[in-house]
């Protein structure tokens, strides 16, 4: 239809036919039913955090520690260490894991070379001016932020004021105390900066594999929806009408809306407990496993990530729902929508395995790459976002061939949906899915 | 003025289901749609209502392409009758209703008065799976032109009615025409087309074969009835013998003749009385419309023919 027709515009149609959508959907008993579900196992989920915290503790970050006298190095390495692993009061030394390891290196080059593969997380090098004075230089990628840096500049201030109270010659009056420097230098691990406290990637990965299985599911299950409410108006027979009534268009974009508000109005169903259980967390936490550690990485620092994660949500669903309306459209039976909707599950799979291993990988270029494709841009870009580095263009970039991707899908999606809702007794697969979509009247 | 549809093609990979169809149709007239099973009757209204596009071919109406139409204009009811399942009967009329731009609130009024006249006031508040067919039907009519559209495409919808809701529906047929509006309805059942029909087309697998006004193509078409009864005579053996003369139909009473052009009807009558014979009727009429449908669509009818037409041109031999 062009411009100009009079039916070209979305609204009223695409509104009603969303409303009709969305009231229907709710009021089903299907829906009280899995709401029902999923709140019970939201609000054990809401337990996780709590998971993470005791996921965070088991993780040791390894420091090393070099400076050109090795008496110094190791003193360094006993009084940070001392001081980043405490001992809660009343508790044996023996039975508390340390959360951090401190190594002293052989030289500055050994060091940076053990940083590099891993061996540890970063370097601190320490400087031993004229005066016998501390300076601090850190290499490693941990934001200046990030509770592993506050603790180590406290740490480091200490250990340069027991070395300058060491060297005072008894009579009294030596050097003046020089206040020691700490700078932070990025050891380049992969990407330019990862500004990740190593510490926090544990829980990170945590949070970042549960939103993917999310998005997964929820991409999966509400495409479902989507392409079982088109089909079932089809064994109806409603459609005939409805396509007499409203373009294609109007009835896709109603559908998917529709469909989208039942979904995340399962979604608040579901958080509002699970919100409260997070509000008691501390409590039960404490109650669990133990009061929180002084300076313990706190969940904090997430809510781009998450904002953006539920913006990838959103266009992902949009995208695959377009072309889970089609695959809907061309099924005369609801029990023949699997095997149609197979290949498209197959891409989400695809999409969802990419993000998780990918963790692994987080700055590889083929990750990369992978999160600015359309249907694999939810998950990929989501764990890159959540656990490397992205610039700003790059988010944006990805969003918008997600949106382009989208605009493409409803006008394809259209096309089938307009041809197919007619054709009744067709074969059930993909290839009459693109035969359709390449020629639509071809009957 | 008028809705003109112009050289409709239609395939469906090599199944030609329309070919070169054309036909008009004047504002405000009640327009039968004839053919046998499978000859495109539906496959045209779906093109007229710009749900299928043809091959090749153009719907105007006064004036202006259909594809370039408000989807308001029309109102459909489809052959394969469908409503929500699950949904309240009065919040579907609406809900359609809206679709065509009509306000909730006056749909609401339309759609309990049309309810009113159906006499199904009580299933406003039905969901439309607990309905009868013939009242899921009333539904579906109400559904068609509940937004009061210019042209009501029909596709059957008489059949499955019992005999006072065809009353109750031609009712409203004629008082929709007498509005102005412009009815196209398929039907199978020849009196009732005959009865509410101005104007006919009849099409035979894709072509069209036949249109005008519906006396005209009874006249065009069909030859001349006669209408017969003797005294003491129910057989009427002897009309055979008349050359030019088809016993049709016979009856207990009545019985029925056709006339091969240039064959005067008189002679029958003069034939009856020079025998003897005590006429009790004597009645000149045009085909009925059923007889020029089989006539020009079973006749024709070759291989691929509907049993039914084929069944009735056996009966009729
Ligand atoms: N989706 C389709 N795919 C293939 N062939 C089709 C399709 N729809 C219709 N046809 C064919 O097109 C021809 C015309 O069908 P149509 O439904 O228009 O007939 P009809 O006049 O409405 O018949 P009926 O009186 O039985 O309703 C038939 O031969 C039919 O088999
Ligand atoms: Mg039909």
């Amino acid at each position: 239809m062009s411009g100009g027709h009079p039916d070209g515009s979305l609204m009223p149609n695409a509104g009603l036919v969303a409303r009709r959508e969305y009231v229907e959907k709710i009021r089903s008993r299907a829906f009280a039913v899995a709401t029902g579900i999923l709140i019970a196992v939201a609000v054990g989920a809401a337990l996780i955090p709590i998971g993470l915290r005791a996921v965070d503790r088991g993780q040791i970050t390894r420091i090393g520690v070099v400076s050109s006298d090795p008496a110094v190095t190791a003193r360094v390495v006993d009084l940070v260490s001392a001081y980043l692993n405490p001992v809660p009061p009343g508790t044996d030394s023996a039975t508390v894991r340390p959360h951090y390891q401190l190594s002293p290196q052989m030289d500055l080059a050994s060091g940076l070379a053990g940083v590099h593969a891993g061996r540890i997380d970063s370097l601190l090098e320490v400087t031993i001016g004229s005066d016998g004075g501390l300076d601090f230089t850190f290499h490693g990628n941990d934001g200046p932020t990030s509770a592993t840096i506050q603790r180590l500049q406290v740490a480091t201030f200490g250990a340069a004021v027991v070395e300058y109270s060491q060297s005072l010659p008894h009579t009294g009056s030596g050097p003046a105390f020089h206040v020691p420097s700490f700078e932070t230098q990025p050891t380049d691990r992969g990407s330019s900066v990862a500004p990740i406290d190593p510490g926090a990637m544990g829980s990170r990965t945590l949070l970042a594999s549960i939103l993917v299985v999310v998005i997964f599911i929820t991409l999966t299950v509400y495409g479902m929806w989507v392409a079982t409410s088109v089909a079932s108006e089809k064994t109806s027979r409603v459609m005939e009408l409805l396509i007499s009534a409203a373009t294609p268009r109007q009835l896709l974009v109603g559908k998917v809306v529709g469909v989208g508000a039942a979904g995340l109005t399962q979604y608040l169903a579901i958080l509002v407990p699970a919100t409260i259980v997070l509000a008691l967390q501390d409590p039960i936490a404490t109650a669990l496993i133990g009061p929180a550690d002084p300076g313990e990485a706190p969940l904090v620092g997430l809510t781009l990530p998450i904002l953006l994660a539920f913006g990838f949500f959103i266009l992902g669903f949009l995208l695959y729902a377009f072309v889970y309306a089609a695959a809907g459209s061309l099924v005369s039976r609801p029990e023949d929508i699997q095997q149609l909707a197979m290949p498209l599950s197959f891409v989400s799979m695809a999409g969802y395995f990419a993000a998780i291993f990918g963790m692994t990988a987080i700055n590889s270029s083929a990750v990369a790459f992978l999160s600015f494709v359309p249907f694999f841009s939810p998950y990929v870009m989501l764990s890159r976002v959540m656990l490397g580095h992205v610039d700003a263009w790059e988010i944006g970039l990805s969003l918008a061939l997600l949106v382009a991707a989208i605009a493409i899908s409803t006008w394809i999606a259209a096309r089938i949906y307009g041809a197919g809702v007619l054709l009744y007794g067709q074969r059930p697969g993909f290839r009459t899915f693109l035969r359709v979509a390449i020629r639509p009247d071809g009957g | 003025m008028t809705l003109v549809i112009d050289g409709l093609s239609k395939s469906y990979g090599h199944v030609v289901a329309l070919d070169q169809v054309g036909f008009r149709v004047e504002p405000g007239d009640i327009f039968g749609f004839l053919g046998a099973n499978g000859a495109g009757k539906t496959t045209t209204m779906r093109i007229v209502l710009d749900i299928l596009r043809a091959d090749s071919g153009t719907v105007t109406w006064r004036g202006r392409p259909n594809i370039d139409l408000p989807r308001r204009t029309f109102g459909y009811l489809p052959e394969e009758r469908g409503l929500y399942p699950r949904m309240r009967i009065l919040d579907q009329l609406v809900f359609f209703a809206g679709l065509y731009g009509v306000p909730a609130g006056q749909a609401r009024r339309d759609a309990v008065g049309w309810l009113e006249r159906f006499r199904v006031t009580d299933l406003a508040d039905r969901r439309a799976d607990e309905l009868s067919k013939g009242n899921q039907q009333k539904i579906q009519f109400i559904a068609a032109i509940l937004h009061d559209p210019e042209v009501v495409l029909m596709d059957e919808p008489f059949t499955g009615l019992d005999p006072v809701n065809v009353a109750l529906l031609r009712s409203a047929f004629l008082e929709l025409a007498a509005r102005g509006k412009t009815l196209i309805f398929s039907s199978h059942q020849m009196e009732m087309v005959e009865a509410l029909a101005g104007a006919i087309a009849i099409i035979d697998r894709g072509r069209l074969v036949t249109s005008g006004p519906t006396g005209e193509v009874r006249r065009r078409a069909g030859r001349p009835i006669v209408r017969l009864a003797v005294e003491a005579d129910p057989e009427l053996a002897w009309v055979s013998s008349l050359p030019g003369v088809r016993l049709i139909r016979p009856g207990p009473h009545v019985s029925e003749l056709t006339v091969e052009p240039g064959t005067d009807p008189q002679s029958i009558l003069r034939a009856a009385l020079a025998r003897g014979g005590v006429v009790t009727c004597f009645e000149i009429a045009d085909a009925s419309l059923e007889d020029v449908f089989i006539e020009l669509v079973g006749r024709s009818a070759g291989d691929g023919s509907p049993a039914g037409a084929r069944a009735a041109v056996e009966s009729a031999a």
